[in-house]
């Protein structure tokens, strides 16, 4: 283990200021747009030791990649450390607080018999015994087995579950599995089209869609409807299995500015309500 | 989180990697600790309950006893210092010092006159009314690097801590509220979302009327003459020069007090705050006046 990693760094030739994502591809020249918008944002908490990082703005209207615009991303959210513990205790604890066990096993109380002594205390040269359902017994009753109804409900800390995400954005990004598109206007709905544009751009197979509103436009909500591995999503359904889950995952121009924006304001307000410790909403 | 450095290296390291999936992430090494009990020949030796008796039996002597002798608290007779503490009101403190760093981190708004509600707004103050805790104590803690032009309302504080406040040519008044106009204060938003009238301050109670009405302690009930001279006296008596407050050019701000009967600055007794219209309904009955008028 220790060894690939060394390899792994050697190959890498690391340098610190290597930009991590400068264009997704080399093939595609911009000066095809000469159009093309770079918006510099101002930001409420400005990046104060990193630089922003820039991603492409794609289209969905044409099967062929056009690059639309250039964006900043910030790098606090899209571009931090990417903590892989951190993400697993994420999926971790999304798949337990919906996990109810309902593995059952009965006690000797409950087996059915074994009320009765089943030979003389004394005289038969036999082990003593007071019930056939003992748990030392085949067919006895299980001690410490599970009982059933088991909730492995917990909640997270609230700064895990931020940066959780902010861990599991950071990786797709670096990794080039992030995309920016401008909208989801697709011209057709036709499955077809959808499965060749994430062809034609290497995406995938599966890939999650993230817009900013409940409502994605018709054709694309046609096109997926009969692709399991295309999944769209709003911004509050946002969350580290999911991103994991899909391949590839595709924001919105909005939703990715959506994220940003509420992410860093987590990141740089009072938060002392949401790390207090959770209660179940009853008396 | 973490150095730049090493935020690049990782993230420039995760590109050459395989895709990050559900597959291929696990938490730190030891990062869990088993805390299921050791079973078998040795690894169920003790469990660090220890060898014989009653550690090793769990069964532990009750508080107090000395194995047969008559304990301590058996042998001093009983002296009641902390009778009736459960009556008594408690004022959690919060120091000089630790308003100067909420000043300074911008927690606070100075421009603005400060309550209990901005204080506890800031996140780094907290306080329990249904725990006999009836405000802030503002205490002396740091009152020599204490250096803010405020305008504070406190429920208790010292004379030191006037002084340090007056001689900044800022102003300080103790007020008191009853609990249940301090669980308003400490959660605005959870009472304006009930839906329900702000009510009137209650007075205080007979043991604290001295202490609010009386100038020395700058009592939101005094008389504002006698406040007058005695912020002069205790400048006499601290030996600093008592700032002119009537020229400053925040003096609105500094001459801003609550009505005895008000909670909320801004806000009278028996408007409804709508949050969700984002409008105050105030009440137009002469009946509904005339019970919140102070």
């Amino acid at each position: 283990m220790t060894s690939t990693l060394i390899n792994v760094f050697k190959k890498l030739n690391i340098t610190a200021v290597t930009q991590i994502r400068l264009c997704s591809s080399a093939t595609n020249v911009v000066s095809e747009h000469r159009d093309i918008s770079v918006i510099k944002k101002d930001w409420k908490f400005p990046p104060q030791y990193t630089k922003p990082r820039e991603v492409w703005i794609e289209n969905l209207d044409t099967v062929k990649e056009n690059k639309l615009g250039l964006f900043e991303l910030h790098p606090l959210i899209y571009a931090t450390v990417p903590r892989i513990d951190l993400i697993h205790r994420n999926v971790e604890w999304q798949k337990k607080y919906r996990w109810v066990s309902w593995a059952h096993t009965k006690t000797r109380a409950e087996v059915r018999g074994g009320g009765r002594k089943p030979w003389p205390q004394k005289g038969l040269g036999r082990a003593r015994h007071g019930s056939i359902r003992s748990p030392l017994w085949r067919g006895g009753g299980i001690v410490h087995g599970p009982r059933s109804g088991k909730t492995h409900f917990f909640m997270l800390p609230f700064h895990m579950r931020i940066h959780g995400l902010t861990s599991t954005l950071s990786a797709k990004f670096a990794q080039d599995d992030l995309h920016v598109v401008k909208d989801l206007e697709l011209p057709t709905e036709e499955s077809e089209y959808l499965i060749d544009l994430i062809k034609e751009r290497n995406w995938g197979p599966s890939v999650l869609i993230v817009d900013d509103t409940d409502y994605a436009p018709r054709n694309i909500t046609v096109a997926t409807d009969n692709l399991p591995y295309v999944n769209i999503m709003p911004v509050y359904g946002l969350n580290v299995y999911s991103m994991l889950k899909h391949d590839t995952l595709i924001l919105t121009h909005a939703a990715a500015q959506k994220i940003e924006e509420r992410l860093l304001n987590h990141l740089h307000s009072n938060t002392a309500i949401q790390q207090a410790k959770f209660k179940l909403d009853q008396v | 989180m973490g150095s730049r450095q090493i935020t690049e290296k990782s993230l420039v390291m995760l590109r050459s990697l395989p895709r990050l999936s559900l597959a291929n992430i696990r938490d730190n090494p030891g990062s869990k600790k088993n805390t299921k009990r050791g079973r078998g020949q040795h690894g169920g030796d003790k469990h660090g309950a220890g060898n014989k008796g009653s550690g090793q039996r769990q069964n532990y002597m009750r508080l107090g006893y000395e194995t047969g002798n008559n304990p301590f608290y058996l042998r001093m007779p009983h002296e009641p210092y902390y009778k009736g503490h459960h009556h008594r009101r408690e004022y959690p403190p919060i120091s000089l010092l630790e308003i100067q760093k909420l000043i300074d981190t911008d927690l606070i708004d100075i421009t603005q006159p400060i309550d209990i509600a901005s204080i506890v707004k800031s996140g780094l103050y907290n306080f329990f009314p249904d725990k006999k805790h009836f405000g802030i104590n503002l205490t002396d803690e740091g009152v020599d690097s204490f250096a803010a032009k405020i305008n504070i309302e406190v429920q208790w504080a010292s004379e030191q801590v006037i002084a340090a406040i007056e001689k900044n040519g800022g102003v300080i008044t103790t007020a008191y509220y009853d609990p249940h106009s301090l669980f308003l204060l400490k959660n605005p938003k959870k009472f304006f979302e009930s839906g329900q009238a702000i009510p009137r301050r209650m007075i205080p109670p007979a043991d604290v009327i001295e202490y609010y009405t009386s100038a020395e302690t700058r009592g939101y009930l005094a008389d504002p003459e006698k406040i007058s001279q005695e912020r002069f006296r205790l400048s006499q008596k601290y030996g600093y020069e008592l700032p002119n407050i009537e020229n400053d050019q925040c003096y609105t701000m500094l001459c801003e007090r609550k009505d005895p009967r008000q909670i909320f600055h801004g806000l009278e007794p028996g408007w409804v705050v709508n949050l969700k219209d984002k409008c105050i309904l105030k009440p137009k009955d002469d009946e509904l006046l005339q019970f919140y008028a102070s």
